[in-house]
C-alpha cells in the first residue's frame, strides 16, 4: 500500500513538474531521466561501464532533429524514428566493444564515442558540423499544438515515462536475471550455458535505442543541437548521473538526472564553477556512496526491516558486491 | 614526393607526445592496473607548471624541464596515496570513474584560474630559429621535441628492461603473487612507479607548452587517442604504445595532407581493425579480456 | 532562485506604473523594465575581442543614457544582464532561449562566434523579441538566416572581403592559398574572399579548414602546405582565423619563416586586441578592412576616452559597436514610447542616423543590416607608433553603400 502511494506521489510530482521549474529545463528531466535509466541497463545490471554513450543520446537527437527539418517527421515519430536509427548504429559498435570485457570495454567505447564525434564533425552537409542543425520545428502527430514549453512537456512526459517502464521491464525479467547473473560473473554464466555475447549485445542495443530515444525527447525540446551532444562530456554526465543516483536501482538513474540537471541549472546563476562541484560531488560518490543516494537508501531501508546478526551481516554482503 | 617526407616528420612529433603519454599510461596500467584517465590533465599541469615556473620564479625552460615533471610527480603521487589507494581492492573500473572524476575538477579548476583560452609561453632563446631540411625550414625547437623524446623513451626502456628497479616493476607487474612470495615489497613499489608514469605526461606537458597552446583543455581530447594507442598497440606493452605512439602521429598527419576530413578518425578505424583482427593488441600478449 | 525572481518582477510589474516621475506615461512598458543581455564569449578564443569589454560598454550605454534622459528615460528601470556562450551554438541558443523567456528580455546583444550568432537569430524569430547581433561577421545573418527581428550592426564578411581581398590582390600578391577555421564565419569568409579575390584579377590556389576550435593551436600542417603548394607557389596565404587562433597562425607562420621564403601574409579579420597581443612588429604593413578605430577622429577619441576611464583598454571595434546598437535601442524606445518588438522593429527599419560608431549609417529595411562607412587601415611599424594602442594608420574611408553587400546581391526572404 505504501508502494503504491509512493508511485503515484512520484507520478504526480512529474505531472506537476513544469509548474515548479522551467518548463524548458523539466523536459530536459524527463530526457535525461530516460537517458540514465538506459544506460543503467548496460552499467547497473550488465556490468558494462561505456563511456561514449553520447554517440547514442547525441546520434537520437541529430536524427530527430534531421528528420524533423529536412523531412517534416512529427513528434513522436521522430524520436522513435531516432531509436529505431541509434539501435542500429549500437550493433556495428558494440558488436565490436563487446569483444574486450572490463576495462578495455570502457575504453573501446570512449573511443568509439569520440569517433562518433568527428564523424558527426566532418559530415557538414548532414549536421552542419561546428554549426549545428538549427531551427527545428516542434509538430505534433494529429496536428496538436505543442508549440509552447509546457504543451511540449505533457507530449514528452507519455512516452519518456513509457520508455521508463520499457527499461524496467527489461530489467525485471527473466533476461534481466540472466544480465545479473553476467554482471556477476559472465565466465560462470557462460559455462551455464547462456552465450553471454548474445545478451550483452542485445542488453546494449536496447539501451542505447532507449538512449536514442531520450535524444529525439531531447532535441525537440530545444530546436536545435549541435556538436556537444555528441561529446564525450556528455558521456560522461550520464555515468556521473547513474552513479550518484544509484546504478541497479530503478528510482537511482532518474533521480540522479534531475538531481544533476537541477544542480547545475543552480549554480550555474552564483558561479561559474559547474565542472568542480560536478567532480568533486563525483570522487565523493565513488569513494563513499559507490551505492549512489537510491542505493544508500535502499540498503539503509532493508538493514532497518532485517533484524539479527547474521541476516545483517548476510544483507551487508550481498549490498556491497550489488554495487561492485 | 618531398612534402610527404616533411609532413611523415612533422607527424613524428606529434607522435612523440603521444608515444610519451602512452608510455606513462602503460607503465601505470602494468603495475597498477589503473587506467589513468587524468593522465591528459597530468600533461596540461605539466605545461602549465612550465609556464608559472617561467612567469613566476623566472625559471628557464631547460630547468623546467625537470621541475615541473617531479612537481606533476609529487601530485601524482599525493592522490595515489590518498585517493586511488582506496579502490584497489575494488572492480579496476572505480579507479578509472575516480580518475575521470579527478580530471572534471583539475581542468575546471584550471580553467577557472587561467581562463580557458590559455596563457603564452615562448619558445626557449637557444631553440629559435629554423634548420633547412631538404628544402623546407623546420623550426628547431621541433626537432629538439623529436630527438629529446626518443632519448626519454629509449631511457625509460633502458629502465625497465636493464635495471634491477625495472627488473622489480616487470616481475610486480606479471606475477604480483610470486614476487611477494619471494618477498619483494610490492606496495612500495606502487606509488612510485605511480609517480613515474604521471611524471613523463608532466615531461610532455613541458615539451609542448612552447609550441603547443597551453590551456586547461590541452589534454582533453588527446587522452581519448592515447587510450586508442593504448588499445591498439597493447595494454601491457611498453614496447607497443611507444611504436604505435609514433605511428598515429605519422598517420594522422598524412591524412591531414590527403584527406583533412578523415585525420581524426584514423586512429579509431585503426582501433577497430585491430579489435576485429588481433584484440589482445599489436604487441600485447593475449589476456582474459 | 525562480521564486525570489518571481517576487521581485511581480513586485516591479506592480510598483511601475505607479512610479512618479516628470514625464511618466511616456513610455509603457510591457514588464515594467527594459533588459537587455549581452551574451558572448567571455573566456574562450574570442574573449578579448569582446567579452566583459562589451558587457562594460553596454553597462556604460545604459549609464549614459540615464544621465542624458534621467532615470524614467524609457519608463522603467534597465537592467543589464550576461553570458557566456563559450562559443557553442547549443549553449548560446539556450542561453538566449532562458533570457528571453525566463528574464522578459527585451533585446540580446553582441554575440561573437557566427555560428551562435545563427542559431540566436533563430530563437529570437521564434519568440519574436529583438536580436541586435554586432559581434559576429556572417552575412548570412542578413541574407539566408535573416528574420525580422534580427538585426546585423557592425560588420560582416561582405565587407571584409571586399575591402582587404581586393586591395591585397591589387597592392600584394595575386596567387591565394587560403585557410578558414571551419565554421560558419570561416566558411563564410572563405566564400566571400574567393570572391573579391577573383572579382580583382586574383586566383585561389587552394583553401582549407582548419579544425575550431582547435585543441592543438597547431598550424604547422597549413603551414607547410603553403609552401609546397605547386605549380608556381602562392605569394600571398589568406589566414581567415580570428582571436587566440590568429594569434598561433601568426606566431607559428614566423616560426617558420615563410615571410622571408616570399609568402605574404593577409589577415581577414583583425582587431586592436590582437594586434595588442601580437605587437606591431609581428604584423607591421598588414593591410585590413576595419568598421571604426578608436582613434580615427575626434568623436571616436573622446568615447574612447571615457571607456579607458573605466575598462582601463582600448576597445576593439565590436566593443564599441555594442555601445552604439544599445544607445540606438534605447532611443528607440523613446521615441516610439514602447518596448513592443514589433513597433521597435519599424522604428529601426530604414533609420538613418550617426554616432560615434556608425558614420553615414542606415538600418536597411530590406535585410536589416546596418551599413555604414568603413575603412581601409594598415598596421604601424613600431617606429611610428605614438601613445600605447596607437597600432594603426587609417588609408582611407569606402563609403557605406560600397562597403556592403549590394541589395541585388541579396538573398534575404525579407527584401523580396
Amino acid at each position: 500500500m505504501a508502494r503504491k502511494i509512493g508511485w503515484a506521489a512520484l507520478l504526480a510530482a512529474g505531472l506537476l513538474l513544469p509548474l515548479r521549474v522551467y518548463p524548458v529545463l523539466a523536459a530536459d528531466i524527463l530526457a535525461w531521466a530516460l537517458f540514465a535509466t538506459a544506460f543503467d541497463i548496460m552499467l547497473g545490471y550488465t556490468g558494462l561501464l561505456s563511456f561514449g554513450q553520447a554517440a547514442f543520446f547525441g546520434g537520437g537527437a541529430y536524427t530527430a532533429g534531421l528528420l524533423a527539418q529536412r523531412l517534416g517527421v512529427p513528434y513522436p515519430l521522430n524520436a522513435l524514428a531516432a531509436a529505431l536509427a541509434t539501435g542500429l548504429l549500437a550493433l556495428p559498435l558494440m558488436g565490436l566493444a563487446i569483444r574486450r570485457r572490463g576495462i578495455y570495454f570502457a575504453m573501446i567505447t570512449l573511443a568509439f564515442g569520440q569517433m562518433v564525434f568527428y564523424v558527426v564533425n566532418e559530415w557538414r552537409p548532414l549536421t552542419g558540423g561546428e554549426n549545428g542543425v538549427q531551427g527545428i520545428p516542434r509538430q505534433a502527430l494529429a496536428g496538436f499544438d505543442i508549440s509552447s514549453s509546457t504543451a511540449y512537456y505533457y507530449a514528452a512526459f507519455p512516452l519518456a515515462v513509457l520508455g521508463l517502464l520499457l527499461c524496467w521491464r527489461i530489467v525485471r525479467s527473466p533476461f534481466g536475471r540472466v544480465l545479473l547473473a553476467i554482471r556477476e560473473n559472465d565466465v560462470r554464466t557462460q559455462t551455464l550455458g547462456y552465450a553471454v555475447y548474445r545478451y550483452k549485445l542485445l542488453a546494449a542495443v536496447l539501451s542505447c535505442a532507449l538512449s536514442g530515444l531520450a535524444g529525439g525527447i531531447w532535441v525537440i525540446n530545444h530546436g536545435f543541437v549541435a556538436l556537444d551532444a555528441v561529446h564525450w562530456t556528455t558521456s560522461g554526465l550520464v555515468v556521473i548521473m547513474v552513479l550518484l543516483g544509484g546504478m541497479g536501482t530503478r528510482l537511482g538513474p532518474p533521480a540522479g538526472a534531475a538531481l544533476v540537471l537541477l544542480l547545475r541549472d543552480f549554480i550555474s546563476t552564483w558561479t561559474d564553477a559547474w565542472g568542480v562541484v560536478t567532480g568533486t560531488i563525483f570522487i565523493a560518490v565513488i569513494l563513499v556512496f559507490r551505492q549512489g543516494i537510491v542505493g544508500t537508501v535502499e540498503r539503509l531501508l532493508e538493514a532497518r526491516t532485517r533484524p539479527g546478526p547474521e541476516t545483517a551481516a548476510a544483507v551487508e554482503e550481498a549490498a556491497s558486491t550489488h554495487g561492485g | 614526393m618531398e612534402i610527404v617526407l616533411v609532413q611523415v616528420f612533422n607527424g613524428l612529433i606529434s607522435g612523440a607526445f603521444y608515444a610519451l603519454l602512452s608510455l606513462g599510461l602503460a607503465v601505470i596500467f602494468g603495475m597498477l592496473r589503473v587506467v589513468n584517465f587524468m593522465h591528459g590533465a597530468l600533461y596540461m599541469l605539466g605545461a602549465f607548471g612550465a609556464y608559472l615556473l617561467g612567469v613566476q620564479l623566472g625559471v628557464s625552460f631547460w630547468w623546467a624541464l625537470i621541475v615541473s615533471p617531479l612537481a606533476v610527480a609529487a601530485v601524482g603521487f599525493l592522490l595515489e596515496r590518498t585517493l586511488l589507494r582506496r579502490l584497489y581492492e575494488l572492480n579496476v573500473l572505480y579507479n578509472l570513474l575516480l580518475t575521470f572524476g579527478l580530471t572534471l575538477v583539475i581542468q575546471d579548476a584550471m580553467r577557472l584560474r587561467f581562463g580557458i583560452q590559455g596563457v603564452p609561453y615562448s619558445i626557449p632563446p637557444q631553440l629559435r630559429g629554423a634548420v633547412l631540411i631538404g628544402f623546407m625550414f623546420f623550426p628547431t625547437y621541433r626537432l629538439f621535441v623529436l630527438g629529446f623524446s626518443v632519448l626519454v623513451c629509449l631511457g625509460v626502456w633502458w629502465l625497465i628492461e636493464r635495471t634491477r628497479a625495472g627488473m622489480i616493476i616487470r616481475a610486480s607487474t606479471e606475477h604480483p603473487v610470486l614476487t611477494r612470495a619471494l618477498g619483494v615489497d610490492v606496495d612500495r613499489w606502487i606509488p612510485l612507479v605511480f609517480a613515474f608514469g604521471v611524471a613523463l605526461a608532466g615531461l610532455a606537458g613541458v615539451l609542448a607548452a612552447p609550441m603547443r597552446n597551453v590551456s586547461p583543455l590541452m589534454g582533453a581530447d588527446l587522452i581519448i587517442t592515447t587510450f586508442a594507442i593504448v588499445v591498439i598497440g597493447g595494454m601491457g606493452s611498453i614496447l607497443g604504445s611507444v611504436v604505435t605512439g609514433f605511428f598515429v602521429g605519422v598517420l594522422s598527419a598524412l591524412g591531414a595532407v590527403y584527406y583533412p576530413p578523415a585525420a581524426n578518425t584514423l586512429v579509431f578505424v585503426l582501433m577497430a581493425v585491430v579489435l576485429l583482427l588481433r584484440p589482445s593488441g599489436l604487441f600485447g600478449s593475449p589476456e582474459a579480456g | 532562485m525562480q521564486r525570489g525572481g518571481a517576487v521581485i518582477c511581480a513586485i516591479l510589474i506592480v510598483l511601475g506604473p505607479m512610479w512618479p516621475a516628470a514625464g511618466q506615461g511616456t513610455v509603457q512598458l510591457t514588464h515594467g523594465k527594459v533588459v537587455l543581455a549581452v551574451i558572448n564569449d567571455q573566456s574562450g578564443v574570442y574573449a578579448d575581442i569582446g567579452g566583459k569589454h562589451g558587457v562594460e560598454a553596454v553597462k556604460m550605454a545604459v549609464e549614459d543614457f540615464v544621465k542624458k534622459y534621467g532615470p524614467n528615460a524609457v519608463g522603467g528601470p534597465i537592467e543589464v544582464l550576461s553570458a557566456d556562450h563559450q562559443n557553442k551554438p547549443d549553449v548560446g541558443a539556450s542561453k538566449a532561449a532562458e533570457f528571453y523567456d525566463r528574464n522578459n528580455a527585451n533585446a540580446v546583444i553582441d554575440v561573437p562566434t557566427s555560428s551562435v550568432g545563427i542559431a540566436i537569430a533563430h530563437v529570437a524569430a521564434q519568440k519574436h523579441r529583438l536580436f541586435l547581433n554586432v559581434g559576429a561577421a556572417t552575412k548570412a545573418l542578413t541574407n539566408e538566416d535573416c528574420n525580422k527581428y534580427t538585426f546585423h550592426w557592425a560588420y560582416d564578411t561582405y565587407m571584409l572581403a571586399h575591402g582587404t581581398g581586393t586591395e591585397v590582390t591589387k597592392r600584394i600578391g595575386k596567387r591565394w592559398y587560403v585557410v578558414y577555421p571551419n565554421y560558419a564565419f570561416g566558411q563564410d569568409m572563405n566564400r566571400s574572399f574567393s570572391a573579391a579575390i577573383q572579382k580583382a584579377g586574383g586566383k585561389v590556389m587552394l583553401s582549407d579548414a582548419t579544425p575550431f576550435p582547435n585543441e592543438t593551436e597547431d598550424f604547422s600542417t597549413f603551414l607547410i602546405k603553403a609552401r609546397t603548394l605547386r605549380p608556381g607557389g602562392v605569394t600571398v596565404l589568406g589566414a581567415m582565423q580570428a582571436g587566440q587562433d590568429l594569434t598561433n597562425l601568426v606566431k607559428q607562420f614566423n616560426e617558420f619563416g615563410l615571410r622571408q621564403q616570399g609568402i605574404n601574409l593577409a589577415i581577414g579579420l583583425l582587431f586592436l586586441s590582437d594586434i595588442h597581443s601580437l605587437t606591431p612588429a609581428a604584423l607591421e604593413g598588414t593591410i585590413y578592412t576595419t568598421a571604426w578605430e578608436w582613434n580615427m577622429d575626434r568623436q571616436a577619441r573622446e568615447w574612447s576616452d571615457r571607456f579607458f576611464a573605466r575598462d582601463k583598454t582600448r576597445p576593439s571595434y565590436p566593443v564599441a559597436g555594442n555601445y552604439s546598437a544599445t544607445w540606438q535601442y534605447l532611443e528607440a524606445v523613446r521615441r516610439t514610447g514602447t518596448d513592443d518588438p514589433d513597433k521597435i522593429v519599424a522604428a529601426f527599419e530604414g533609420y538613418k542616423f550617426n554616432d560615434f560608431f556608425v558614420r553615414n549609417g542606415e538600418i536597411r529595411k530590406q535585410d536589416h543590416a546596418v551599413i555604414h562607412d568603413a575603412y581601409l587601415a594598415q598596421v604601424k611599424a613600431p617606429g611610428d607608433v605614438k601613445e600605447p594602442w596607437d597600432y594603426v594608420r587609417i588609408l582611407n574611408t569606402i563609403p557605406a553603400n560600397e562597403a556592403f553587400q549590394p541589395l541585388s546581391e541579396n538573398t534575404c526572404h525579407m527584401a523580396r
